[in-house]
């Protein structure tokens, strides 16, 4: 109890490595979700609309891409990007961006999946409707973007959730050095491990605040998109 | 054009992301070229859990103008991830893998720095008797109670320093550990102490994770130190560096500061006046890993000694 | 050679025949009225000329030319009006505009044209609502500006008015006349309405059962039509 005070207490003294360390994770996260949804919403896209062959077969490996644990991605992508694997001349190992490149692993399958289902669940009606109008692939895939938007979003919440929460992937390849590549989870792993707990705590408030805040987000644009009908 | 009139939220949601992204971006770009160069040692839970390394590194930072930082390691990775050129030095406990490590090429020299003390604790009510006795005799004592179900043990299991220790006992006590009495983990100290107090069973720790995880839980850790200074709890530590022949992108002469440092008398008292809980936790040896009955270094230690006097850092 | 010709027209569905050899003929400016029973094939024909199905067997032609062999290039100049239509999830104005934007009109053209036609369907007060809150005349009525917008030379409609009240009725109906008269956009409609076919209608075709049976100017259609089942149908008789 008295740990959680010392925790409020660290939080409100402003200190500098903490908000180097929070800044540090919603760095990372944040473009490993977007970089990730760069990639994941066009093929996603693509992928929903197009029929091809082994077409359900791709649909199958992205959803099960989906549930990667992220200590694999980190030990996989560490070996890749160690000073004695294939990439190691990048010299990428213990960087944020390395970070970033492990937790895009983890974000490009849950935006490119939800992407596909979002897409694929939209009412046959309207793609007939966008045929019917004859407009051109590009001008369709904006409508059925912007009418899958609600689905859309929540792959990004989805997968920013599941970067900034994770903690195998960066601690792999990101060294949890100092002031440089420890992100909030590293960080608390760390400080429980030292026996600091309202240090641990502190970071922990930040990052529930931060999961809790992004999830309301969408609650609320979930709300918002329950269309009410005038008569 | 009217895709993002209607999608106002999520524009807004894109900048705002992009604009963190940048502070962050900016905030870490004005920093690195004013930045020393980064020191990466591959180390063990011990040194980093008692807050050893965080005292030394203002030292070690304003002396030679760098930024120390450490991975966060049991033994068996610290020593496959510096195999693989991932960190500049090693700073283990584990002699027999040490030398390995330097016979397989990979290291060029080792010398040892330090050492500290292991401890067995466990439940103050000692239901296994090994209260006093000598630490071989205590780890048969505890392997009886837990066969008979009066006691439980719980392990690192994580292939540490620390994991190794309790398993050289085991067999110097002949004792095969395993069975619903053995516990492994897998983890760090603290939380193999934490379990063991859970369950108020034994384990062994090195002393200074103990007193530090002592002093943050106070009453609600109820385990003692029940086998302390036998020499087969003492506790060596080794710095190895590097091969830059073989690792040409590691940064051994950082590496080597380090070295130089941790055996310089600065260093070693630094170490030595090192405390947790009023408690000195790490006891320098260099130069004299005799007088705890390990070989002698006399060679490595000449030359480093020379090369400590030739730079002025005696 | 006609505006719009049907050639034995058959399509099966899981062994159900949707559509038996339908064969007609249609020229420009024509109102053409599909009457028929439930499951007779109206909506089934429709989706065919408009090339979002493809026939088993028979050719539709379009000005002369087979709507198989470029069915997106046909559909630019045709445009259709679904049942229950499903509007964008954007205002009233950008779901009329939408498909002048594509067609890479001119803002200010685009904003003359969409005004004019939201005029036309009483919906200029509705101009900037989300189209997803209107009510189901209200939709209704923007799903036909949406298609009108482009001028088409083809409209298709499949029970436009079904379940509307009277005003929108009305304001939908006196749409597609003054299409049909003033620019000539040749309209085939689907309808459960036999008043509104004898309202609208120059021609009105009866299908039972994947069958044309009948088709007709108006006034011989419901005055002296041929074949028995339509005088049945058109008496209200037919048990179906």
């Amino acid at each position: 109890m008295e740990g959680f005070v010392r925790a409020l207490q660290i939080l409100f003294s402003g200190d500098h490595e903490i908000l180097g360390i929070t800044l540090l994770s919603l760095r990372v996260s944040l473009t490993a979700t977007l970089l990730g949804a760069a990639f994941g919403i066009p093929i996603g896209f693509l992928v929903a609309r197009r029929d091809f062959h082994g077409k359900s077969v791709v649909t199958t490996t992205i959803n099960t891409l989906m549930g990667l644990p992220p200590v694999v991605v980190g030990l996989v992508v560490y070996l890749f990007l160690s000073a004695s694997g294939p990439l190691g001349f990048l010299r990428l190992l213990y960087t944020p961006e390395a970070m970033i490149i492990a937790q895009m692993i983890l974000t490009f399958p849950i935006v490119c999946g939800i992407t596909i289902s979002s897409v694929l669940s939209l009412s046959p009606k309207l793609k007939e409707t966008l045929v019917s109008l004859s407009a051109p692939s590009s001008w369709e895939a904006r409508v059925l973007l912007n009418e899958s938007r609600l689905g859309l979003i929540t792959a990004l919440i989805a997968a920013f959730g599941a970067a900034i929460s994770e903690v195998g992937a960066i601690m792999m390849v990101g060294g949890n050095l100092l002031g440089y590549t420890r992100a909030l989870t590293t960080a608390i792993m760390l400080y429980t491990n030292m026996g600091e707990f309202a240090t641990a705590i502190a970071l922990g408030i930040i990052l529930l605040l931060i999961a809790f805040g992004v999830n309301l987000f969408l609650t609320y644009l979930q709300m918002r998109s329950r269309i009410k009908r005038t008569t | 054009m009217s895709l993002l009139k209607d999608n106002k939220i999520i524009f807004v949601i894109i900048v705002v992301a992009v604009v963190i992204i940048a502070a962050g971006l900016a905030i870490y770009y004005v920093n690195k070229p004013a930045a020393p160069p980064r020191l990466i040692i591959a180390t063990t839970t011990s040194t980093v859990d008692t807050g050893l390394l965080d005292y030394l590194k203002p030292y070690f930072d304003s002396k030679f103008n760098a930024n120390m930082t450490w991975l966060y390691l049991g033994t068996g990775q610290a020593l496959e991830v510096a195999s693989r050129g991932d960190a500049d030095v090693l700073l283990v406990h584990d002699r027999v893998r040490e030398d390995a490590f330097v016979s397989s090429g990979n290291g060029t020299l080792r010398t040892t720095v330090m050492y500290n003390d292991f401890v067995i604790i466990g439940p103050p009510s000692d239901p296994a008797n090994a209260r006093g006795t000598n630490a071989t005799a205590a780890m048969i004592r505890i392997a009886q109670a837990g066969a008979s179900g009066n006691a439980t043990f719980v392990s690192r299991g994580d292939n540490s320093g620390t994991n190794a220790l309790e398993n050289r006992l085991w067999t110097k006590a002949g004792v095969t550990a395993n069975g619903t009495w053995y516990v492994s983990t897998g983890s760090g100290m603290a939380p193999t102490i934490r379990v063991a107090n859970e369950k108020g069973g034994y384990t062994i720790s090195d002393r200074g994770s103990f007193y530090k995880l002592r002093s943050t839980m106070n009453a609600s850790l109820s385990l003692v130190i029940l086998c302390e200074n036998d020499t087969s709890l003492l506790n060596p530590y080794g710095i190895i560096l590097l091969n830059s022949t073989k690792y040409p992108n590691i940064k051994s002469d950082l590496a080597t500061d380090f070295l130089l440092f941790m055996v310089s008398k600065q260093g070693q008292s630094l170490i030595g006046n090192f405390t947790v809980d009023g408690q000195q936790l790490f006891f320098p040896l260099y130069g004299n890993p005799e007088s705890i009955g390990l070989p002698s270094e006399n060679a490595t230690v000449n030359y480093l000694n020379s090369l400590l006097k030739s730079r002025g850092l005696e | 050679m006609s505006f719009l010709e049907c050639r034995s027209i058959s399509k099966s569905y899981d062994g159900k025949h949707a559509l038996r050899d339908v064969s007609f003929r249609i020229e420009g400016g024509d109102l053409l009225s599909v009457v028929g029973p439930s499951g007779s094939g109206k909506t089934t024909l429709l989706r065919i000329i408009d090339g979002l199905e493809k026939a088993d067997s028979g050719e539709v032609f379009l000005k002369g030319k087979k709507i198989s062999d470029a069915p997106f290039l046909h559909r630019k100049i045709i445009g259709m009006v679904f049942q229950n239509p499903v509007l964008f999830n954007t205002t009233v104005f950008n779901n009329v505009a939408y498909s002048l934007r594509f067609r890479r009109e001119k803002d200010e053209t685009i904003r003359k044209k969409v005004d004019e036609m939201l005029r036309l369907l009483r919906l200029y007060d509705l101009r900037d609502r989300r189209a997803l809150t209107l009510s189901g005349g209200e939709a209704q009525r923007v799903a036909l500006a949406r298609a009108l917008v482009y001028d088409p030379d083809l409209l298709l409609l499949d029970e436009p008015t079904a379940n509307l009240d009277p005003y929108n009725v009305s304001i939908i109906e006196e749409t597609l006349q003054k299409s049909n008269r003033e620019r000539g956009t040749t309209v085939i409609m689907v309808t459960h309405n036999i008043f509104q076919a004898k309202r609208l209608a120059r021609n009105v075709a009866f299908m039972l059962e994947g069958e044309l049976v009948e088709i007709a100017d108006s006034a011989t259609f419901f005055e002296s039509p041929k074949d028995p089942r339509t005088l049945s149908f058109i008496r209200g008789e037919m048990v179906y």
